[in-house]
């Protein structure tokens, strides 16, 4: 084992300079974890689409009024 | 949108007491049911609009010092992740693991930031809050009856129903929540809290309340003082921080609801309270402590557990984030953004044989193309980690095809073509990913590195310099301007 152990050494050199070239790399946006919602949150944003439907519903219906009466 | 029983209660009622509206406990019922209809916790409720958050001049101190402030999230660093590992919001402070109606925005800055719309939670922001959703809401609760509105506001003699306490009680929160009527909810409170001799507490903290909504804060904590003198609750607590939150004092804040522990030990809302302020205040540390002595008193607490395993996602430790995850789907909470989160927390804990079908349950659980889009550009994060480079080039597209204005898919989807040798490509793609979030710094240093390496060295510098206000601790963009420093001294 002694043997084998001397027959792998690492090859540092003695003499000369080391050089180490430091490559920057680009980085990529890190992974994004999704916060939860809080329930009012929630409430908040249903009522929010629900009151928009409603208005874009009523906006509709008045559109096809209109062309029937032209 | 109103759950069906709700609705079926709603029609009875109006069938039955129609004619005689006014017959007292059936107006009562009719007013709490439509209340409830749209009752929102107002503790939750902050003003968003563009107009408070920059006219904002409530704040005490132009100034402040570090560490007293909720705007300067960056004065305080003990604890807090780098945005290296984390990423951040708008505001630059790390994303946290729960959204509630006043963490969408965070403080913008400028003027310009504001008009951006938020990234975080993806609803636009009205220009004022007097203008924008609660005026949205209340016209649209009128819009639901076709034989207008249940009660005329401009015909009520309100004296006359301040003296009635019990009756004005759901007169008051009707006027208020349902209507958004805060002026007529105003009169009708004050002339009630006199009727009662200003002994009621209850009606000051409504009094409170109506202030806090009409911006008058110091009014409104004198009424939230006076209320606890009289009778010291957990909810006039909260809404008392809630108004030094407001006037940009977190300190005051933090005192008040160690005061209020001090009354009702392990009350957790109040608990919940310091935690949120530390988080706003970027000390995650100390967050997560209070997070945990939440979980002591309450362990199905979701926004405590949905933090606290963040912090651990983030903190390099998905194994332990997953189980907190695993938590909440037991609990029963089900949803994209959680089903998402495992599927992450399942891939860097090596447990790859739930990572896709979280992910695919979480693209089929997406309510919005803004939520797909988030899906897939994790799954894109995943395709990066196991080398499948078309498939993650596919997926940061589709994140783009569901959202357009997705940052981090453009910076992400840049390395990429950089990588196949595509440069003028990837410059575009990282121009269009700074303009969209100049709060990152990924994509200013990415272009400051193509620069440099296509000798554009002048280019190279000023986005090096963006890159560095966005992450001053970052090690290779000092040392990038170190190096294009030496270039120009050269020249």
């Amino acid at each position: 084992m002694a043997e084998m152990k001397s027959m792998f050494r690492e090859v540092l050199p003695k003499q000369g300079q080391l050089s180490v070239e430091d490559i920057t790399t680009m980085v990529l946006c890190k992974p994004k974890l999704l916060p939860l919602k809080s329930l009012t949150l929630e409430k908040l944003e249903k009522m929010q689409q629900a009151a928009q439907d409603m208005v874009h519903q009523q906006e509709l219906a008045e559109k096809e009024k209109q062309q029937i009466t032209h | 949108m109103v759950s069906e029983s709700k609705r079926r209660k709603r029609t009875i009622l109006t069938g039955f007491f129609g004619a005689h509206a006014y017959a007292g406990a059936a107006w009562i019922l009719k007013a709490r049911a439509l209340t409830e209809m749209v009752y929102i916790d107002e503790i939750d409720v902050y003003p968003e609009g563009i107009a408070e958050m920059i006219l904002d001049e409530n704040a005490i101190a132009q100034v402040p010092r570090p560490g007293t402030s909720l705007k300067l999230p960056g004065a305080n660093q003990t604890g807090a992740p780098s945005p290296a590992v984390r990423p951040v919001t708008q505001a630059g402070r790390p994303i946290t693991g729960f959204l509630r109606p006043s963490t969408q925005s965070g403080r913008p800055g400028t003027m310009e930031q504001a008009m951006r719309t938020p990234r975080t939670a993806y609803t636009a922001r009205p220009v004022t809050s007097s203008s924008g959703r609660f005026v949205r809401l209340g016209t649209a609760s009128m819009l639901t009856n076709p034989d207008g509105p249940f009660i005329n506001l401009s015909r009520l003699n309100l004296t006359k129903y301040a003296q009635k306490p019990k009756l004005a009680k759901a007169l008051f929160e009707y006027i208020f929540h349902h209507e958004n009527d805060v002026k007529t909810a105003l009169d009708l409170a004050a002339l009630s809290t006199e009727h009662s001799q200003y002994k009621d507490w209850w009606w000051k903290v409504q009094i409170g309340k109506c202030y806090y909504r009409l911006g008058m804060h110091r009014e409104a904590e004198k009424q939230f003082k006076s209320a606890l003198k009289q009778q010291e609750m957990v909810d006039t607590f909260l809404y008392l921080a809630k108004v030094y939150i407001s006037l940009d004092q977190p300190m005051t804040a933090l005192n008040l609801f160690k005061q209020g522990l001090e009354k009702f030990p392990g009350e957790v809302t109040l608990l919940c309270g310091i935690a949120r302020i530390y988080e706003e205040m970027n000390n995650i540390s100390s967050a997560a402590e209070y997070y945990k002595d939440v979980l002591k008193q309450d362990n199905t607490h979701v926004e405590a557990i949905a933090c606290i395993g963040s912090n651990h996602f983030y903190s390099d430790q998905p194994e332990i984030a997953l189980r907190f995850y695993r938590r909440l789907l037991q609990m029963g909470v089900y949803s994209c953004q959680l089903l998402n989160n495992l599927g992450l927390c399942c891939f860097y804990a090596q447990q790859y044989d739930m990572t896709l079908t979280s992910f695919e349950r979480a693209l089929s659980l997406a309510e919005n193309e803004e939520e797909t889009a988030d899906v897939w550009y994790n799954v894109g994060h995943v395709a990066v980690g196991i080398g499948d480079m078309n498939l993650a080039h596919q997926c940061f597209r589709l994140a783009l095809v569901n959202n357009n204005h997705h940052a981090e898919a453009y910076n992400n989807l840049a390395v990429l073509e950089m990588r196949k040798g595509h440069v003028e490509q990837a410059r575009a793609l990282l121009q269009t990913a700074s303009s969209l979030a100049p709060h990152m710094y990924e994509p200013h240093f990415n272009f400051a590195t193509i620069s440099d390496k296509t000798g554009d060295l002048q280019r190279s510098y000023v986005a090096a310099q963006k890159s560095k206000e966005a992450f001053p601790e970052h090690v290779d963009t000092q040392h990038l301007i170190k190096q294009l420093k030496q270039h120009f001294a050269t020249l």
